[in-house]
């Protein structure tokens, strides 16, 4: 995965007063640490990081900081919920050659067997790989497979210098037999052909007496 | 999003009752009928009071009435996957119509945890 440079600056400013200024000027304050080296406090363009940003596991070449430039990986990322703007980011040193653990995505492709429905357990396979050279994902092929077929993270093919950090029995996907009208039809409690047109409002009001969270259980 | 490809995000605080929980829900699944799985990341477990009508004050608290789940914005409320994007953006939108709240789609970015 190549470098991206983002020129970053140090602050010496700390707190929610300070922060939200950074953000209105579009930029992110982020902090920088690792290899037992104290906390360092930064500013960064907010656009730039968020383009770099949008590929997991972005190797970032922090430059512009006092003693040369740094290399480092996002550790946390804190999102406004709303907006998905970037509100702060902890970067986690690393050095060249450096071996890190990290998560990467399983990316999967094709359609599994007529009948059956693929039941995706892991989106990220923890794996340990060098910091220069962490893959951008792993590819599933799900074509063709039927209905009990399972991938484990020992099956995935790892790119040379990776190693699984993951229980290797761990599940990542398989394929299951797709629910059936009638096992769709319990799961909704009623037909969809029974549904009454008109409920009287008295017969409501004593349907609901016993209502409580045991009438809700989680689905799935 | 945690589970499923897709989900209803809440845009707006909310009590959610576990009758509009259960009704987006079972609009939901009507609607992708097989090949689809649905989960749901809240539970009305909260308990909220009310005292009778044309009651005058004191006597104590009311009895409980509803069951709620409190939400907040940027909570995603239901997940879905194995089924196409379009399928999903139908049946979530079904969903959302049953929830007291602004609402919108949201979909796994590439990465994403």
């Amino acid at each position: 995965m190549p470098e991206v440079p983002i020129a970053a600056e140090p602050r010496t400013e700390f707190g929610k007063g300070y922060a939200r200024r950074t953000r209105v000027a579009g930029k992110v304050p982020a902090i920088l640490y690792g290899h037992g080296t104290g906390t360092r406090h930064l500013t960064l363009p907010g656009h730039a990081l968020m383009m770099a940003l949008k590929t997991q596991n972005a190797l970032i070449r922090l430059e512009g900081l006092p003693g040369g430039h740094e290399l480092a990986l996002p550790k946390a990322i804190q999102r406004n919920p709303i907006r998905g703007d970037i509100e702060h980011v902890d970067f986690i040193l690393v050095r060249q050659g450096e071996k890190v653990t990290v998560d990467v995505a399983v990316r999967v492709t094709g359609e599994v067997f007529p009948g059956g429905m693929l039941d995706q357990q892991l989106v990220q396979v923890l794996v340990e790989a060098e910091a220069t050279n962490i893959p951008q994902s792993f590819e599933v092929d799900v074509t063709g497979m039927e209905i009990g077929t399972a991938v484990h993270s020992s099956d995935l093919d790892l790119p040379p210098g990776v190693t699984l950090a993951a229980d290797p029995e761990a599940l990542v996907l398989h394929v299951i037999a797709a629910p059936t009208a009638e096992q769709m039809e319990a799961e909704l409690g009623i037909p969809e052909t029974e549904v009454p047109a008109e409920v009287p409002p008295e017969a409501v009001a004593e349907g609901d007496a016993g209502a409580g969270p045991a009438d809700d259980g989680q689905s799935g | 999003m945690t589970f499923g490809e897709y989900g209803v995000q809440a845009l707006e605080h909310s009590y959610l009752t576990n009758r509009q929980i259960e009704a987006a829900r079972i609009a939901m699944t009507r609607h992708i009928r097989r090949g689809g799985k649905v989960w749901i990341n809240i539970y009305p477990d909260r308990p909220l009071t009310k005292k009778p009508a044309e009651t005058r004050m004191g006597s104590g608290k009311g009895s409980p009435e509803w069951w709620i789940a409190n939400v907040k914005p940027g909570r995603v409320m239901f997940e879905l996957s194995g089924v196409s994007e379009a399928v999903a953006r139908e049946a979530l939108r079904l969903a959302a119509h049953k929830l007291p709240m602004k609402c919108r789609f949201v979909k796994r970015e590439a990465g994403e945890a």
